[in-house]
């Protein structure tokens, strides 16, 4: 039985912005394909598997939302923490491997880590597990703007790389994923009008990375 | 020397052993090709064999049975494709 009425407009602006974002992420991992098959280049390796995580990470945030609305609509709230608890934790893991991959194939050359995928792989799983203790997005928007800062300024205070404006781009996809994450609550944390102006600003952050992606794959 | 150098290094020295390869009619033997290519036996070697391995260069026998190296169309796509690779390389910072 119907509690509260199902928030058609909210699954909406969600679906379409995922459907959006996943598309890109898609392609820009698909387009990069022959490229790396010829060469098997690190950093275009790091580069793809960004995108790849990055889909899937938007995805399972689209299915947290999608449950969060049913726990809403029916007032089930243990149905949808039931539900919802997957996605999460997947959403979490997939965009920590996103964040550290993009990281990394722009570092690599600099700075050599051994066990890269081991080391990003505990992180994830790690910054994952909080968000299944908690069952709550704060812990995994904290952890993850945390890591954001350690993104930046790790290059910055190594000196392994210059702020060019493709960084500041990359900063700013990351930046608009962690404000996304607020979108996760239960009631609107931020204004519809607002969400809405964050998702166009993302949807053309990614546009922009897709374009030159194209540029250079078409 | 770093790592994004040896990197490009290559990618480079792979471009140029498959534009050897192509200029001389898309046939060569393997001892002109390494006096060509600039490199020592040993590191000819490697490159050689990964090129084979991966399926850019293949071997051929002629009525002889002398061994000749030849371009496959992943080979010739490597060539096509080298400029546009360093390209996004450089534009994504990699």
């Amino acid at each position: 039985m119907l509690i509260h009425p199902f928030d058609y407009s909210r699954l909406a602006v969600e679906l379409s912005y995922t459907l959006i974002i996943v598309f890109f992420c898609f392609m820009i991992y698909i387009k990069t394909k022959e490229m790396y098959d010829l060469t098997k280049y690190k950093g275009i390796q790091y580069f793809r598997i960004t995108f790849l995580f990055f889909g899937l990470a938007y995805l399972f945030r689209f299915s947290f939302i999608l449950f969060l609305l049913i726990g809403v609509t029916f007032d089930d709230y243990s149905l949808s923490i039931a539900f919802k608890f997957v996605p999460l934790v997947l959403s979490g893991y997939f965009s920590t491997m996103a964040i550290l991959s993009l990281t990394y194939s722009t570092i690599w050359k600099k700075i050599h880590f051994k066990h890269t995928l081991l080391i990003s792989n505990v992180i994830a799983i790690f910054i994952s597990g909080i968000a299944l203790i908690s069952i709550d997005p704060f812990p995994l928007i904290l952890s993850q703007a945390i890591l954001l800062i350690f993104t930046i300024a790790y290059p910055i205070y190594s000196k392994s790389k210059k702020v060019s404006p493709l960084f500041i781009l990359y900063i700013m996809f990351f930046l608009f994923w962690v404000i996304n994450l607020l979108t996760l609550y239960t009631k609107r944390f931020l204004p519809f009008e607002i969400q809405i102006l964050l998702n166009v600003v993302s949807i053309v952050l990614i546009g922009i990375i897709y374009y030159k992606v194209y540029r250079w794959t078409k | 020397m770093d790592k994004i150098k040896r990197k490009r290094e290559r990618l480079e020295i792979i471009f140029d052993i498959l534009k050897i390869i192509r200029n001389h009619q898309n046939s060569i033997k393997p001892t002109p090709l390494l006096r060509y290519s600039n490199l020592s036996s040993q590191r000819f070697s490697e490159y050689l064999t990964e090129l084979l391995d991966k399926g850019f260069v293949k071997e051929i026998d002629d009525e002889k049975g002398k061994r000749f190296l030849t371009l496959t169309d992943k080979g010739f796509t490597y060539l096509k494709k080298y400029k546009l690779i360093l390209g996004f390389i450089e534009e994504f910072e990699l």
